[in-house]
């Protein structure tokens, strides 16, 4: 019997890996900032017994926070399978504020998110273009590690790496290229792409090639540290714990 | 060729050898106390093929006695009766064992020793103490290692090592449900300092044992003969109902032995176990032939003192350079660990100055002792380990 992934693990992962990837996507592709123009409007998910957030989109950037407070629209979600529903295509979620931004949501956000998945799924005649390349990369790269963090904090198995980890900053970089890091607090993991200066541990992929390549799973993390290509350092027990988690995003994202 | 190049405890991706271009990946040959690799660098080896090196590579009187053996016969379809020859040999020299089972790995004689204790107690959970290592087995691994499922490590219970109360918890909440605890001889867990027994704990686990009829076993594979010839639970004044031996039984030769007590040698004669090289007779008489040298030169007590002063020696070239070093655990099985970086970063550039010149620590493993390391050996680690001090220092300049 198959491992059955934890829907409310999903939802966060979906919560603040795939939406909260829309940053990154801004951040790196101008047809993404060309949707959204320089208007403003913020959209609240809030899920039963999952997470709660809001994407405030302006001056053709997204942010994600906790919490679905100040949000101009706000679509509610009876459970994570619902919300995870949502972002696979099968529900339809109804808004219960912000009836006046349903254009927003139903044409630019969808748009948005329709190219967000060509760079999530990219096809590999698109994978041949450098930029676009780079770009998939990058969004990939933060939908990754966030999801690191969401699989330590809420499935079991990964809560159990977690309580192996020990205080302190991890540092997850592509060299020259893009890094960010999960700060470990009491076996709790937050995503930041502000780097502290002095991180605990760090693990950084050669180029962005690497790092595709093990996205993909076309190279394994471990043989990659024996070939070079993968460079470790610090607390080796935070990173090693951190490469078990990365080993079930597969699971959550395939 | 191969998935992962060098794999497991070996292998560069376990955090040992870091940075991995510091490090030589394969060996051309070795001998005595060194390892030369393929590049023709020779290296003073502190890790002694991670524990089986105890004499010196190519000792000349465990070779010889292999050789002999070799010219007899080795892997037969009746066993050569040398085994019955090596099961005496460690009936007489450890000071639990009442018999003595062979296999190849640490991980053979592990597993037995727990499929033992729950064949003979008819019960399924184990005690383990965080940090541990006992194999690669599934019970052995964790609920997050790849290819292990929750059934294989649900009746798997942790404890923190040197937590009276803990393990009393444990025991009481698993009433009757316990089939062994089973330890090393004291923490030699990876990044962090070593931790003997505190004072009368494990008394006080033999006591627990006893009482609840639940098997206290000895994982004496990493320590074994490097503390006490008789056996690591001797050594710190208590007696394991099985105790786990591999490594440096027989100086690099591929045997294992679980040895026990008398109440559970007819739950062992139950058990179907074996492999198709566990009864080769190569590796006994080289076992043989390395205890009994062992005995000669009182190997435990002489690698005690060589370790206690290498850690002396270093502890001060560490001081001498203001550096915070920490040597811990029992001097033959050493744990170094530079204090002054939580994040290690310092003790892991230390640690590859060290390898760049010639010798072989790695970054957050327990070292080991062999019998043929030199005082010049001493003296040469001691001078590169200063040099490699002055190294960081210079890089250093903010510290």
């Amino acid at each position: 019997m198959a491992e059955i992934i934890d829907q409310k693990t999903l939802a966060y992962i979906n919560m603040y890996g795939v939406l909260g990837s829309l940053t990154a996507l801004c951040d790196n592709v101008p047809e993404a900032r060309k949707i959204l123009g320089q208007s403003g409007t913020s959209i609240g998910f809030a899920v039963k017994d999952g997470p709660k957030a809001t994407l405030t989109f302006i001056g053709g950037r997204t942010l994600i926070k906790e919490g679905v407070e100040d949000c101009a629209i706000r679509l509610p979600f009876s459970s994570p399978e619902k919300f995870n529903g949502m972002i696979n295509g099968t529900v339809t979620p109804i808004p219960t504020k912000g009836i006046t931004h349903l254009p927003f949501l139903l044409r630019k956000f969808k748009k948005l998110t329709d190219l967000l998945e060509t760079y999530l799924r990219p096809t590999e005649e698109a994978m041949r273009d450098e930029e676009f390349f780079r770009a998939s990369t990058a969004v990939m790269f933060r939908l990754i590690v966030t999801a690191v963090a969401q699989i330590a904090n809420h499935d079991k198995v990964g809560q159990f790496s977690a309580s192996n980890i020990v205080d302190g900053p991890i540092l997850l970089e592509i060299k020259d290229f893009a890094k960010a890091a999960l700060i470990a607090k009491d076996h709790h993991l937050t995503f930041t792409t502000k780097v502290p200066k002095t991180v605990m541990s760090y693990m950084q992929f050669a180029d962005v090639k690497t790092a595709r390549d093990l996205f993909d799973g076309k190279i394994n993390s471990v043989a990659a540290v024996g070939d070079g290509l993968v460079r470790i350092g610090g607390m080796i027990s935070q990173i090693d714990n951190v490469n078990r988690i990365l080993s079930r995003v597969e699971l959550y994202l395939k | 060729m191969i998935p992962s190049g060098i794999y497991g405890h070996q292998g560069p991706a376990e955090g040992c050898y870091v940075p991995i271009e510091a490090f030589p990946l394969f060996s051309d040959h070795a001998s005595g106390s060194y390892f030369w690799d393929v590049d023709g660098n020779r290296f003073i080896d502190y890790m002694c093929a991670y524990g089986p090196n105890i004499l010196g590579y190519n000792d000349p009187d465990v070779d010889e006695a292999a050789r002999k053996q070799r010219e007899k016969g080795d892997c037969t379809t009746s066993p050569n009766s040398i085994m019955v020859d090596f099961a005496e040999l460690l009936v007489d020299t450890v000071a639990s064992a009442d018999w003595a089972f062979f296999a190849k790995n640490g991980n053979d004689v592990t597993t037995l020793a727990v499929m033992a204790a729950r064949a003979y107690t008819h019960r399924k959970k184990i005690v383990f103490f965080k940090g541990y290592y006992h194999g690669i087995s599934p019970w052995t691994q964790k609920i997050d290692y790849a290819g292990v499922i929750e059934e294989d490590v649900m009746n798997n219970l942790y404890v923190d090592w040197n937590d009276a109360e803990a393990i009393e918890r444990v025991f009481a909440e698993n009433k009757d449900e316990i089939a062994a605890v089973i330890a090393q001889p004291y923490m030699h867990g990876n990044f962090k300092d070593n931790e003997l027994p505190a004072d009368g704990y494990w008394a006080k686990l033999r006591k627990l044992c006893t009482d609840n009829s639940t098997v206290l076993v000895v994982d004496d594979v990493r320590a074994g003969f490097r503390l006490d010839i008789a056996g690591s639970d001797h050594y710190f004044g208590f007696e394991a109902d099985l105790i786990c031996f591999c490594k440096a039984i027989a100086n690099g030769y591929n045997v294992s032995a679980l040895c026990g007590k008398e109440f559970l040698k007819n739950t062992i004669s139950s058990m179907s176990y074996t492999g198709s090289y566990w009864l080769s007779a190569v590796p006994f008489a080289a076992g043989i032939a390395c205890i009994e040298k062992m005995k000669r030169l009182g190997c435990p007590e002489l690698l005690i003192r060589k370790g206690t002063q290498l850690k002396k020696e270093l502890i001060k070239a560490a001081t001498d350079s203001g550096f915070d070093l920490h040597v811990t655990g029992v001097p033959s099985l050493f744990y170094l660990r530079l204090a002054d970086d939580p994040s290690l970063m310092l003790h892991q550039e230390w640690i590859s100055e060290c390898v760049r010149r010639g010798v072989f620590f790695t970054n957050h493993h327990n070292h080991f002792i062999n019998a043929s390391l030199t005082d010049g050996d001493i003296a040469e680690t001691v001078a590169v380990a200063k040099e490699a001090f002055a190294v960081v220092r210079d890089r250093h300049p903010e510290l």
